[in-house]
């Protein structure tokens, strides 16, 4: 094997787009818990569902193979509209029984949810795998052939990244959500409707969790049982980053989206053994991730 | 096992080491331990081994709830230290099988013994590294170790058969039996479970309970924490190591998916179903999980949808387990304090 810059770049850009999309669905992890204290195992699976959504509407569009690329903007937006209602009304009806229970009953609840959706996936779309063909031609970068929808997906990250930060930092409803981190009781003693906002910040969270799974349609075929692999990994990135840092997220995601890049390479089957293996130095090393601090456990 | 007391100073009363806390208590497990003898007379041989793999799956769940119910922290690797055990087992009577095709009772019960000894060994090390952490923490740390030994396993043709496993892994002649194998079972759990539950009324087993509740309190009451852990953590991988030996023989064979994270999920059901907080919660949950499994898959495929609506509702009405039902007077003598007191919700100090 040639460790060559022809072999390095394209791997690189993989590796990156793959951290992008870690980080679309881990940012919404990482947001929920810190806002709400609730660790969601069912993330990623609300991620499938948006992409099994985002599917159905790019079909109803137009064929699933050669149709206009740009059918992917429409066909992501019903799913992540779908999806934020679902997390809507699922945050009404269910999650909001949770807060203040142990941490263990929590994922206990979003985990059978993960069962519930991935069986109710399975009666509607079938154990088929779906996928959608866009037919992109490669781009030339520096002398490499690059998937030219890697740079689409590496886009979408960076703007969701520029997003969310300035949604938290300079919005008022964004310091809300903040303040809302550090002290829920004092949020509530100024007249602010916390039940409201944490119905927006589940909503919020599953959207983009939805938008990942749009997003990812014309790269990965969609499979039962894919969102098992993502949360385990998603939980890796949000521990690495540490629990509630956006830029911890996003630095995680790209470190293991690039380590499992490369790893996937060297011991294809193992790959996923090597991620563990660097989850398990992080935590050695630094316990709250490489940027988070003991906040709440 | 100084080391493990209470600092001195403390005049703290040991434990009664009675194993009938209550006449309740006692009769409940007399009828308990006689339908499971008598259950092989009045039911086929499938549901003879649906209760054998209940037996082995309550033993792991109980190893699990010393960590959980009992330290009060969730581990999402267990199942490690069971699928290690299982691979103790299958690698000794491997050999003797090959070349004889069947095995002695000798060598069989020390593969069995040695599954707990391996366990243990690996939970040292691991335990070494996750008592450092808590709460999600801990569980994800655990959980990578899991997974970072399944795919060790996974990989290992040479020596653990990869994702083949190990194949034809039959017990002694008088074990080949459904009835013979679940008499087996039933005694070394029996056993397994009366030495947990000695454990769990131990003044170590209240070390535990009061790092569950507090661990800043109990720190400063002289508690070296981390080493209570640390040894807690080995004899729940001791305990999960035996159950999995016992699996090996019984499903004649191994499989690498023992170690999974999806078998340690088995492990946090069937103890959040049972009950977390009672010593037999985890063994009661492990029964209906396995249960529900042997009768929903006869009738439909949806299995994941029926068990996920199961737990929904679980642990939205019943968050105690199903214990819980049963009201607190009857567990105990009159005014005595009940066999395993729930977690108490302190206002833990912030940093």
């Amino acid at each position: 094997m040639e460790f060559g810059f022809d072999f390095v770049f394209p791997q690189l850009m993989a590796g990156i787009s793959r951290g992008m999309l870690l980080f679309l669905v881990a940012a919404g992890l990482s947001l929920i818990f810190g806002v709400m204290n609730i660790l969601n195992f069912a993330h990623a699976t609300f991620w499938l569902l948006g992409g099994y959504i985002a599917y159905s509407a790019f079909t109803a569009f137009g064929p699933p193979s050669g149709a206009n690329p740009l059918l992917v903007i429409p066909a992501t937006a019903v799913a992540v509209a779908a999806l934020m209602l679902l997390g809507f009304g699922l945050e009404r009806v269910l999650i909001r029984r949770m807060y203040g229970r142990e941490v263990p009953e929590q994922l206990l609840l979003t985990f059978a949810l993960v069962l519930i959706i991935g069986d109710l996936i399975k009666l509607v779309w079938g154990v088929e795998d779906r996928s959608v063909f866009l037919g992109l031609p490669p781009a030339v970068i520096f002398g490499a052939f690059i998937n030219i929808y890697y740079l689409v997906i590496i886009a979408v990250g960076l703007a969701v990244l520029a997003g969310l930060y300035w949604f938290l930092q300079r919005t008022r409803f964004g310091r809300i959500v903040r303040a809302a981190v550090h002290s829920r009781e004092m949020v509530e003693a100024l007249g602010i409707r916390i039940a409201t906002i944490y119905m927006v910040v589940f909503g919020l969270g599953v959207g983009l969790a939805a938008l990942a799974g749009g997003v990812v349609l014309p790269l990965t075929p969609l499979a039962l049982g894919a969102d098992i692999d993502l949360i385990v990994q998603c939980f890796a990135v949000v521990v690495v980053g540490g629990f509630g840092s956006v830029i911890g997220t996003f630095v995680a995601a790209i470190l293991i989206g690039v380590t499992y890049s490369f790893a996937i390479f060297l011991w294809p089957d193992g790959a996923l053994a090597i991620i563990f293996l660097f989850v398990i130095a992080v935590l050695v090393v630094r316990p709250w991730g490489l940027f988070g601090t003991e906040l709440r456990t | 096992m100084s080391r493990f007391a209470l600092p001195s100073g403390h005049n703290v009363a040991r434990p009664r080491l009675s194993y009938l806390a209550s006449p309740m208590q006692g009769t409940v497990i007399a009828a308990a331990l006689g339908a499971a003898i008598a259950l092989p007379f009045f039911v086929g041989e499938f549901w003879v081994h649906v209760a054998n793999e209940i037996l082995i799956l309550g033993l792991f769940a109980m190893s699990f709830n010393l960590i959980y119910g009992y330290m009060g922290q969730i581990s999402f690797g267990h199942a490690a230290f069971f699928g290690v055990g299982a691979y103790t087992t299958a690698i000794i009577i491997r050999a003797p099988l090959a070349e004889t095709g069947q095995i002695g009772w000798g060598i069989f019960l020390a593969a069995i013994l040695a599954a707990p000894i391996v366990s243990a060994l690996v939970a040292a090390i691991v335990g070494w590294f996750c008592v450092r952490l808590t709460g999600i923490y801990f569980a994800i740390l655990t959980l990578s170790f899991g997974e970072l030994l399944y795919y060790i396993v996974f990989q290992w043709y040479s020596f653990t058969g990869g994702d083949d496993g190990i194949q034809g892994l039959r017990p002694p002649a008088v074990l080949m039996a459904t009835e013979g194998y679940y008499y087996f079972s039933l005694i070394l759990v029996a056993v397994a479970a009366m030495v947990v539950w000695t454990i769990t009324r131990s003044p170590f087993g209240y070390v535990l309970r009061a790092m569950r509740d507090n661990q800043r309190r109990a720190a400063f009451l002289g508690i070296n924490v981390r080493v209570h852990q640390w040894a807690n953590f080995v004899i729940a991988g001791a305990f999960a190591g035996f159950a999995g030996a016992l699996w090996g023989p019984f499903g004649r064979s191994v499989a690498p998916g023992l170690l999974g994270w999806q078998k340690s999920g088995e492990a946090v059901f069937a103890a959040l179903i049972g009950g977390a907080n009672y010593l037999l919660g985890p063994m009661l949950g492990a029964g209906v999980f396995t249960f529900l499994h042997a009768f929903v898959t006869k009738y439909t495929e949806y299995w994941p949808l029926t068990i996920g609506v199961v737990i929904l509702l679980l642990v939205l009405f019943l968050p105690g387990g199903i214990l819980s039902l049963v009201p607190k007077a009857w567990w105990t003598r009159r005014g005595a304090s009940a066999d395993v007191p729930e977690r108490t919700k302190e206002p833990v100090p912030k940093s």
